[in-house]
């Protein structure tokens, strides 16, 4: 059910247990969509969902992202159609989910080799979305009309990757505060292992490919509030050598 | 409280279809309120939600027939384990409240959660 808040407080203000504003609502409420209609967002809500991108914050104000957006039908079913092939090369070593027994005892022992080594480029449960993927049971950029590319200037100061994130969110929230709908698409990185796409794409030094972003008209409207974990806090308030205090953040 | 990470658990990688090793997400279709519209099944991230006649791809590609697609389960793999992550965002597309969310994922070992809880709970208003 889509579930929202009904009532609005004005921004600028706090108040105990007040309604959300409509900054916190927009914040709250935005779901990863998955599903669009087959036509692009208008260019001036692509440029005005950019202008958000171009004013987030970045450490030294070094501004380390380039922009690149795809709305070309035959270049993202072409991205699609790579993606899925290398997803599928992945699979075919590491998903141990899959076949007999025999393929299970070589392909397990990899995988967790494969995870040791490379922690971050598997899911924690390898293969959930890769595997159905590299299957034909799920796509990569979920029919999406319009993908923005956010390729990382790894000149950044501290850690560019950082910088992306907070410029790639912005412009998500820009973006479902207008009705559209968005969705992280990091899967991107699948397309790395092609030279043609980094060619294209521009992702050569400096830049490197980590993470893009499907946008597009919902189809159903999808936002809403969800149950996530409580969260355990820590809260230091009195000397360094006091113990801390944990709060139950939600709960 | 804080789960600790123990070094055995760093040092093991959890089989992700056993479920005594890591934890999917629980989730829980009220079938006397779905109305079989297949929305759901359409945008889950993972496709771990299929009915007798539809899956993902054939709403997506539009070849599954028109008109009721079958109440929604979680697919389930050999082992018996499903492949949900919990972000409940079918349960926030389903226009009829059929879907709830009775468990979070927690992925086992040297992925495990560690500053959350099992309890889910919505947005609160402080
Ligand atoms: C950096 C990043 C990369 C992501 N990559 C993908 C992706 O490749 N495909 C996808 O379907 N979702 C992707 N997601 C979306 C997450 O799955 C989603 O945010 C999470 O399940 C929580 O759901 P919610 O966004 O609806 O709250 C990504 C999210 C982030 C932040
Ligand atoms: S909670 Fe998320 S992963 Fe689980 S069935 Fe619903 S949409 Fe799919
Ligand atoms: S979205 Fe709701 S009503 Fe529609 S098929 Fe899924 S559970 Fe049933």
């Amino acid at each position: 059910m889509n579930l929202h808040a009904n009532e609005s407080s004005p921004t600028g203000t706090y108040a105990e247990g007040m309604p959300w504003n409509p900054v916190e609502r927009v914040i709250l409420e935005r779901r990863s969509i998955r599903s669009f209609r087959p036509e692009p967002l208008p260019d001036g809500m692509i440029r005005r969902i950019l202008e958000a991108g171009r004013f987030a914050p970045s450490a030294g104000n070094m501004q380390p992202w380039r922009f690149v957006v795809i709305k070309s039908p035959e270049i993202i079913a072409a991205m699609e159609r790579d993606a899925v092939r290398i997803a599928r090369l992945f699979m075919f070593f590491l998903d141990y989910a899959r076949g007999g027994r025999v393929r299970r005892a070589i392909t397990m022992p990899l995988a967790k080799l494969f995870i040791r080594l490379l922690p971050n480029e598997l899911h924690a449960p390898p293969f959930m979305l890769l595997s159905q993927i590299a299957q034909g049971r799920a796509p990569v950029f979920h029919n999406a009309p319009v993908i923005v590319l956010i390729l990382e200037d790894r000149r950044g100061v501290s850690c560019p990757a950082v910088d992306i994130g907070v410029c790639g969110q912005n412009m998500v929230l820009a973006a479902h505060s207008m009705g559209a709908g968005s969705c992280w698409i990091g899967l991107i990185k699948l397309l790395r292992y092609y030279p043609k796409w980094r060619r294209r794409l521009g992702a050569r030094y400096p830049y490197h490919m980590n993470e893009s972003i499907a946008f597009g008209w919902p189809r159903p409207t999808a936002d809403g509030l969800v149950p996530r974990e409580v969260q355990i806090v820590e809260w230091r308030e009195g000397g360094p050598d006091d113990p801390p205090r944990y709060e139950r953040q939600g709960g | 409280m804080i789960a600790q990470l123990t070094l055995l658990d760093r040092l093991r990688v959890p089989t992700y279809d056993d479920g005594s090793q890591m934890r999917y997400g629980a989730l829980v279709i009220d079938r006397s309120r779905c109305r079989e519209c297949g929305i759901c099944v359409r945008i889950c991230p993972g496709a771990c939600l299929v009915t007798d006649t539809a899956t993902k791809m054939s709403l997506l590609n539009g070849t599954t027939h028109k008109g009721k697609s079958g109440v929604p389960r979680l697919d389930l793999m050999k082992s018996g384990e499903a492949g949900c992550i919990a972000c409940f965002d079918c349960g926030t597309a389903c226009p009829h409240g059929a879907i709830s969310l009775a468990g979070h994922f927690n992925p086992g070992y040297r992925f495990k959660r560690i500053a959350q809880e099992d309890v889910l709970a919505y947005p609160q208003r402080y």
